[in-house]
């Protein structure tokens, strides 16, 4: 088989990979060498499906002894198969960066035989990348479920980042979809590795050269929407990731659905907007501060799909706004809608010179619409007055969804509509959804 | 009415900066020479670049600013704004009467609009260390075209340096008709310009072809999205790419 069908195949095998990013690792390079990894990460393309192609995704082989029902390359699936040597994995790898193509390499595999056989295959692939070729480019490797910790520390030395996929929230889950897998054989890598990274991370506090260990840590990986694990659960789940294994990321990829089987839910297509808000969610757990159970709780376990959590939240919590921007400490800031990192470090940062206005605000791109509700600037209030929930709720959803509501049901001309100022907004709201 | 006119070079910015202060007027406007309408109401000064002068300039920007605000002020000097030259001026007044604590000033729009101008040169010059794509020459040299929108150039060059140290190595900018050479651990920012086909190394198209089949067979059929590829990737940028983005609809 030529390089051509192999890439083909495995290239496209592998997009069902989420994780793109070549970030947190600042690898240098070494005399006669080649490349180098970049702290921030470098998207070198972005494909038709609008993700970053940072490094070359590829599958070593898609020849897989395991049978995952939501998987493409599950052993009964009939779809071409390939597999490659470490040297082509290289030549392409090496030929790709020279011509700023990518980043670096990310290499996954089906468990080829058994976990250990392909986890030395992928070993002796970076082994070779590293040492013979000389690339010190990124690499991100896949850790393989089963696969024995030895190996895990061998591969560890010479690649960027590594990840065990999670695959699906909950061990039932797993159960029904990937029996051959199970929660046990994730989990405990993703520990090792933690620890190893801490090792490395205090011996090269003790000694400069002392050998990195997957210096730009681990990510996982997990599908959503194809059990019935709930946004809450998947919520808390990251949260322990991030707490106990202090994992970058973790990636949700939204169900695709490429095969039919009863234990497998029908639907049309991915569910995309859950998959975004999740990920909304997430950044709140990671960057604004917030916790999984003040997002959500057992009453209410899914993420509101027609406005984003942040929005949500404030809206539950209305008692605690408006805030002063020029007073509001920096984590009050952040819990404003419409007001980011950035925009809330402009502001802790202007303010200690002048206090702001309304105009100032909008320069550092704070998102007014959103957040005029919520904030007073200088003691004045820029929102709507005698506002209640469920009217700021319909204010906040985006422009795009609004129009389609009326859109769809073409409007229907009542005596509010023709007499607003006689109604109060409650009044209004309760005309349009129809629930008195 | 004043306005100093310089050449277009940093050096000519910083040597007017330079005279507004020992000249004790404050101009009205710093322009380079490519944009001056003239008008009947207003005095031009032509300013002679001197690189004494500016140096003294810039090290006092390092010294009693800081050297960030060197960088804001050489950053926004690249985007070309036609008011970037006065904004840069005001700036760094502000700056040498308030220290590095201008940079906090977001308030003032001056330092806003240096900061935004900052912001706009090294995101595009982010983006560019991704889209640049060399291509291999008969002669063993790795040559890649770029259009950017700023004059990056010289801010891209020394991430190319550190990466790719053994192979030689030309980045072109179309557009402005200067170019980066690379060779064994320098490289030299020159006026060229090239015209005619490119005389390409035979494995190249090999690479080539595998790229773009790499490229089209990534993207997941069910979630097509070319609104936010062109988010990302504006269509400016596309020319000198390998891979043909934009090609596939949602089934």
């Amino acid at each position: 088989m030529d390089l051509h069908t192999k890439l083909k195949i495995l290239g496209a095998a592998a997009k069902y990979d989420v994780s793109c990013s070549s970030s947190g690792s600042s690898r240098r390079n070494r005399p006669g060498g080649l490349g180098n990894a970049s702290l921030p990460g470098i998207c070198h393309s972005w494909s038709d499906d609008g993700r970053c192609i940072s490094l070359l995704k590829i599958l070593f082989t898609n020849r897989c002894a395991f049978n995952c029902l939501y998987c493409v390359n599950r052993a009964t699936a009939d779809v071409p198969r390939a597999t490659f040597t470490p040297d082509e994995v290289a030549q392409l790898t090496i030929n790709f960066y020279k011509r700023n193509y990518i980043e670096g390499l990310f290499l996954s595999s089906a468990v080829y035989k058994n976990p250990n056989y392909t986890m030395e295959l992928l070993i002796t692939t970076v082994r070779k990348l590293r040492n013979e070729y000389h690339f010190n480019g990124y690499i991100h490797l896949k850790a393989i479920p089963g696969a024995d910790p030895l190996l895990i520390a061998e591969a560890g030395k010479y690649v960027d980042r590594m990840s065990v996929n999670i695959e699906l929230p909950s061990s039932q889950g797993l159960q029904l979809l990937a029996p051959q897998k199970n929660r046990d054989a994730i989990i405990k890598p993703m520990g090792f590795i933690h620890s190893k990274i801490l090792q490395a991370r205090e011996e090269r506090k003790l000694y400069k050269n002392a050998p990195l260990f997957v210096p730009a840590g681990q990510t996982t990986q997990l599908i959503v929407g194809a059990t019935p694990d709930n946004d809450l659960r998947i919520l808390r789940l990251s949260e322990s990731l991030y707490k106990r294994f202090s994992l970058k990321r973790v990636y949700y990829s939204a169900y695709v659905p490429v095969t039919q089987h009863p234990n497998l839910p029908a639907i049309a297509s991915p569910p995309l907007m859950r998959e975004h808000r999740l990920y909304q969610a997430d950044w709140l757990l990671r960057f604004y501060g917030f916790k999984a159970d003040e997002l959500l709780d057992e009453n209410q376990p899914l993420l509101d799909i027609e406005i984003d959590p942040k929005s949500a939240w404030a809206l539950r919590n209305l008692h605690l706004f408006p805030v002063e921007v020029n007073r509001a400490d920096y984590e009050m800031l952040l819990r404003v809608p419409g007001i980011g990192v950035r925009s809330a470090k402009r502001i802790i940062a202007a303010r200690r010179y002048s206090s702001i206005d309304f105009e100032t605000l909008k320069r550092f791109g704070v998102v007014l619409k959103r957040a005029r509700h919520f904030i007073t600037c200088r003691g004045k209030f820029y929102g709507e007055r005698n506002i209640n929930e469920s009217a700021l709720y319909q204010m906040l959803k985006p422009a795009s969804t609004q129009q389609k509501a009326i859109s769809s049901t073409g409007e229907q001309l009542t005596f509010s509509s023709l007499y607003p100022h006689v109604f109060q907004p409650e009044d209004v709201y309760t005309v349009i959804t129809g629930e008195m | 009415m004043v306005y100093y006119i310089y050449d277009g070079s940093f050096e000519g910015l910083l040597t007017a900066i330079y005279e507004a202060y020992y000249r004790r007027e404050t101009p009205e406007k710093i322009l380079s020479s490519d944009n001056v309408q003239n008008s009947l109401f207003i005095k031009y000064v032509h300013i002679n670049t001197d690189q004494e002068k500016a140096q003294r300039v810039y090290d006092a920007i390092v010294q009693k600013i800081s050297p960030s605000a060197a960088k804001n002020a050489l950053y926004a000097f690249l985007s070309e704004a036609q008011d970037a030259g006065t904004a840069i001026y005001r700036y760094l007044k502000l700056g040498w009467k308030m220290g590095k604590s201008v940079d906090l000033a977001l308030a003032e729009p001056h330092v806003f609009r240096v900061h935004a101008l900052r912001k706009k040169v090294s995101q595009e010059a982010g983006k560019m260390l991704g889209l640049v794509r060399f291509q291999l020459l008969k002669s063993g040299v790795y040559y890649a075209p770029i259009e950017p929108d700023f004059n990056i150039l010289g801010i891209i060059a020394p991430h190319f340096k550190r990466r790719m140290p053994n192979q030689d190595w030309i980045i072109h900018d179309v557009k402005r008709k200067l170019a980066a050479f690379y060779s064994q651990g320098q490289y030299a920012i020159v006026p060229f310009e090239f015209k005619g086909a490119l005389p390409l190394d035979d494995e190249e198209f090999d690479y080539q072809t595998l790229w773009k089949e790499y490229f089209q067979n990534i993207a997941i059929k069910s979630r097509i999205n070319l609104r936010l590829q062109r988010q990302f990737m504006p269509v400016r940028y596309w020319k000198y790419l390998i891979e043909t983005p934009g090609t596939q609809a949602k089934p």
